[in-house]
Order: C-alpha cells, then sequence, then structure tokens
C-alpha cells in the first residue's frame, strides 16, 4: 500500500530521540517517519540500536531528549500498557511467549488488563455482563487465531511450539490489542525458508487491513519485498533513508555493513 | 482407579465439601480444632496463591496481615464495643487496605526485595502489636471478644462455606483476564506491560486480594482461638504459609486448599515422634518437594496418578518458560 506523504497521514513521527546508556549514546537523534498504511523498514547492522529505538517507542526505555509522536500525540514519558492502549504493539527479538500458558491465552493476553472489562465482583460472581464479555473476547481471539492460522493449535501448550510458529503466536498477541502500528523486531530471525515466505504473506495481509508496520530485519530480501521505505541506522543515528532500491546502492550505507571498500 | 481419579478431579469442590462438612461428626474434639485451623489456614493461603502462584510475588508478611485482621476484630469489639459482624466488615475493610499499601514498594522491587520489605512489614507489625500494650494488650495478648456465632460449630460451618466461595471466586480470577495478567506479569513483566497490561493496578489488586483473604483468615482464627497474642504471627508462620502454598502447585486452588488443611494437619499427626517430630516433618517436604509433583498442574491428583502409575523415584521435565 502506498500512501501520500503528508503531515494528516503520518502515524509515528519521532523528533531527534535519543537514548544513553552510561556513556554509550545507544540512539543518537534519530528522526523517523512512518505514514498510515506503510511498511518501513529499520535496517542497520549489529548493536546499532534498532531495537532500542523500538523500546523507547514502546515506553519500555523513557528517552532522554526527542519528541515520539503518535498520530499527532506525545507519547514519551507514558507507561508501556498506555501506548499499548494507544494502538503500539510490538513482537520480541528473542521469543517472549509465555510457555505455560496455551496458545488461546498467549494471544489473548493481547487484550490487556485495566482498560475497562469487567470488574472483579462480575467475575467473582460470573455475572451475565462478564459472560458476555468472554464470549466476545474468546470469539475476537479465534478470530486472529484463525486469521494467523493458529486455530489448529488453540489449545496446545505455547512451550510445544515450533519456532516458527512461536513467532507467528508473537503476532497474533500483538494483532489482537487492535494496534494502527505494529513494530516487528526481526521476525525472520531463524525461520526457513518456507516459514519466511508465509510470515511475508501474513505480514502483506495485516498491511492491507490498514495496519502500519514498522519491521526490523536482517534478511534483505524480506526488507526488499516487503518494505515501501527503508531506513539504514549506525550507531545509533540515521545514515540514509529511502526506497530499498536506492538504499542498497548508497555508498554509505554499503560502508557501514561492509566496511570501507567493502565493494 | 484412573477413571475415579478422573472422576475425582472434576468434583475436587463437591468432593471437599462433602468431606468437611461431615468431618465434624466424626472427629473428635482435638482433631476438629485441628481440621478447624485447616479450613481457616486455606482460607488465607488461597489469598496468597493469587499473589505468590500466580502473580509470582513472594510476601513474608502475610502472617502479619492475618494479625492486623485478627487485632482489628479483636480491639474493634473490646475496645469499642462493636458487634462481630461490624467488626468482621470493618476489620476486613482494615487489611485489604493495608494490604494495597504492601503493593506499592512492588511496583519498583521484586524477587528477594520485595521478600525483604514484605519481612520488614511482619516486623513492623509484630513490634507495634507487642509495645501498643494499651490498645492491643502486648505480650499478654487479646482475649474476652465476642465471637460471630455463640457455637463454633457453626463458626466451623460458616468457614466452609466462605472456603468454598473463595475457591470458585479464586478460580474464576484465575481464568479471568486478571488471572492471566498475573500470571504474564510472573513470567515476563515486560511483555505483559507491552501487551496492555496495567502491571500496577494488576499488582495493587492481587495485594488487596490477598490481604483481604489473609484479614478473614484473622478473623476466624480470632473466633477459634479466643485469644491472641502477638507470638502467633512471626515471620516463621508466613514462611509456613508460603509453604502451603509451594506444596499445592502454586497454579492449583484445590491443590492449595489440600495442602494447607494437610500442612496444618501433619505436625499434630506426627506428634508421637516427640522431639524428632520436626525432622520428618521437614523430610516429608523435601522428598515431596524432589519428587516435583509440584510442578504438575493439580499436584494432589498427580500425585495419585503417579503412585498408581510407578514407584520409585520420578522426576518429570521441568517446564519451560515457567519461573516458578
Amino acid at each position: 500500500m502506498n500512501a501520500e506523504k503528508n503531515d494528516d497521514n503520518l502515524v509515528l513521527k519521532t523528533e531527534c530521540i535519543t537514548k544513553r546508556f552510561g556513556g554509550l549514546v545507544a540512539v543518537d537523534k534519530l528522526n523517523i517517519n512512518v505514514y498510515n498504511g506503510q511498511i518501513c523498514a529499520l535496517i542497520g547492522p549489529n548493536g546499532s540500536g534498532k531495537t532500542t529505538a523500538i523500546n523507547l517507542i514502546t515506553g519500555i526505555y523513557n528517552v532522554d531528549e526527542g519528541i515520539i509522536e503518535f498520530l499527532g500525540q506525545p507519547i514519551q514519558g507514558l507507561m508501556p500498557h498506555s501506548i499499548s492502549w494507544m494502538g503500539i504493539a510490538r513482537t520480541f527479538q528473542n521469543i517472549r511467549i509465555l510457555g505455560s500458558q496455551t496458545v488461546f491465552e498467549n494471544a489473548l493476553l493481547g487484550k490487556g488488563y485495566g482498560n475497562g472489562g469487567a470488574s472483579i465482583i462480575h467475575t467473582v460472581f460470573n455475572s451475565a455482563s462478564y459472560r458476555r464479555e468472554v464470549v466476545a473476547s474468546t470469539k475476537e481471539v479465534d478470530e486472529v487465531l484463525d486469521f494467523v492460522g493458529l486455530s489448529d493449535l488453540r489449545n496446545e501448550k505455547a512451550c510445544n511450539l515450533p519456532y516458527g510458529k512461536q513467532r507467528i503466536l508473537e503476532i497474533a498477541r500483538a494483532l489482537i490489542t487492535k494496534p494502527k502500528l505494529l513494530l516487528l523486531d526481526e521476525p525472520a530471525a531463524g525461520l526457513n525458508s518456507q516459514e519466511i515466505h508465509d510470515l511475508m504473506e501474513l505480514v502483506k495481509k495485516i498491511n492491507k487491513q490498514g495496519i502500519s508496520i514498522l519491521l526490523i530485519e536482517h534478511r534483505m530480501e524480506v526488507v526488499g519485498k516487503l518494505a515501501d521505505w527503508v531506513f539504514v541506522i549506525n550507531h545509533g543515528s540515521k545514515i540514509a533513508e529511502g526506497t530499498f532500491d536506492v538504499i542498497k546502492k548508497n555508498p554509505v550505507v554499503i560502508e557501514a555493513y561492509l566496511g570501507r571498500g567493502g565493494r | 482407579m484412573a477413571k475415579l481419579i478422573e472422576l475425582l478431579r472434576k468434583h475436587a469442590l463437591l468432593v471437599i465439601g462433602i468431606i468437611l462438612l461431615i468431618a465434624p461428626h466424626i472427629t473428635s474434639q482435638y482433631e476438629f480444632y485441628v481440621l478447624q485451623r485447616g479450613v481457616q489456614n486455606a482460607i488465607h493461603v488461597v489469598g496468597l496463591l493469587i499473589l505468590t502462584g500466580y502473580g509470582g510475588m513472594l510476601s513474608m508478611g502475610s502472617a502479619a496481615l492475618l494479625a492486623v485482621g485478627a487485632y482489628a476484630y479483636g480491639i474493634l469489639l473490646v475496645k469499642f464495643g462493636l458487634s462481630p459482624w461490624l467488626g468482621m466488615i470493618l476489620a476486613t475493610a482494615l487489611t485489604t487496605i493495608i494490604g494495597a499499601g504492601l503493593a506499592f514498594p512492588s511496583f519498583k522491587l521484586s524477587g528477594p526485595f520485595l521478600v525483604i520489605t514484605t519481612i520488614g512489614f511482619g516486623e513492623i507489625v509484630r513490634i507495634l502489636l507487642l509495645n501498643l500494650e494499651p490498645i492491643t494488650g502486648g505480650a499478654y495478648g487479646l482475649s474476652g471478644f465476642a465471637k460471630l456465632f455463640p457455637n463454633l460449630q457453626w463458626v466451623y460451618y460458616f468457614m466452609v462455606i466462605t472456603l468454598m466461595f473463595v475457591i470458585i471466586g479464586t478460580e474464576r480470577i484465575g481464568r479471568s483476564r486478571l488471572g492471566l495478567a498475573l500470571k504474564a506479569i510472573r513470567q515476563d513483566e515486560v511483555v505483559a506491560e507491552s501487551m496492555g497490561i496495567d502491571v500496577r493496578r494488576a499488582k495493587l489488586v492481587a495485594f488487596s486480594l490477598s490481604a483481604m483473604l489473609a484479614g478473614l483468615s484473622g478473623i476466624f482464627l480470632a473466633n477459634l482461638t479466643g485469644y491472641m497474642s502477638p507470638d502467633s504471627f512471626t515471620s516463621a508462620e508466613s514462611t509456613t504459609y508460603l509453604l502451603m502454598v509451594v506444596m499445592g502447585g502454586m497454579q492449583s486452588v484445590i491443590g492449595t486448599v489440600i495442602s494447607a488443611i494437610i500442612l496444618t494437619g501433619l505436625p499434630e499427626v506426627l506428634r508421637f515422634l516427640s522431639s524428632s517430630r520436626l525432622l520428618v516433618y521437614s523430610l516429608i517436604l523435601l522428598v515431596y518437594l524432589r519428587l516435583n509433583w509440584v510442578k504438575s498442574d493439580n499436584a494432589f491428583l498427580k500425585f495419585l496418578k503417579s503412585i498408581t502409575k510407578r514407584f520409585g523415584m520420578y522426576t518429570s521435565s521441568t517446564e519451560p518458560g515457567n519461573r516458578s
């Protein structure tokens, strides 16, 4: 999906965000704009601050400087759950699912806690409104599991799932939060070529539903096929941005990845 | 045999209810007292299950909350002359509020640091009870308050009904979004908050619920013994309560209730061993833990199952991703 690039269409805008860990500047004056309906990719060599950037956007870390705007509202300094409620969901680089819970329960986790929903009194007395809520959320979760193709594993313990399915489950869990922006942290890492193909189809399908996506990825074939726009960062700051075809010919990018004279 | 166990598992609540209702008629007076204490402990320990089993927050201050409930009840009745039922409601409310206050350190602290905080809370309460002599009676203890029912048997039945209600309520909470939120906080707090779980609110609710049940249990304790002193609420007691949760499987409400009743009775059963009693008690617990049945879904029933299956040392593979 291609989108017009004007400020009304902005989903995510980071302005000069900086994060320091002691003397190390992990993210340095980073500017990223994600427009509605886009699939953007964030690439860079190992340790360049990609995951830190995602942690800043989702509120796991607080920015030292700079502004993060989501749909025109500043979100820096908010708690991670508030940011999730506003419509930013994420997956994790190293899979972080709840191993001893079922697939269904893992997905249900995306419904959150504290954002409305039945009170504890209703829960304990199993009131009619609570039962209705359970039916509704069960239906919702089942629909998403169906959408990503995990419905046959619904009652399986999550730790028994193969690696690729666990990645899909993380995406399903993120989708339950009803995001407007989905941050995928290396979704293709450790997958075989068939699984990568399925994953790319899924990401396209999610994007078609109007969810903007910011993708961190090391596999260039994935970035090339999915991303409308690519940001390249190195040592925490942006060194280039553009479409993938332009980026891959950029000498600064090649130098960051392969070193001087790498060609 | 397997079918029988399956049947027992399905109707565990009913079975426990029937056993508890029949028990007073077939036990001696002393055994009945131990059973009463078992039921009273079970109410308390189910609260601890919500906090520690589901939420993974270790609290060593649970005996202190028990004390707050018991003393608040006693003081309201003796010094303020309230009726037992009004005293019970106010004392439970007070304990809930104090327990909710305990949640605030847990926003920033976890693991051993939270344990130290709760131990500190327990000691503060114990020393306050000891030294606020005009109100609490100090080391002499507090007695002479009215009971909920004139007859102890009625108190017992009231406790059993409360316990049944607590079991059903806690199982529902365990399956609800709150229960899932707490389980997520135990396993991975970063994931929990990233998925839109208000971690602080969930912790606050877990601490409040567990304090409410501790307070209620403390009031029942006051009713059973008719006397209280700071000695009954040491941090060693808190350890025992924690142990009941661990032995109950950390996840199962029914398992926790059974474990609370058995662990209350076990020292009494072993009384014939006189001085080596505590040694044998610890040995039994160690062997039980070593055999790893605790990790199973429903500790007691898995225990029965494994006896029917095989005899001897047996360790199941541990669950990955479960940090409990």
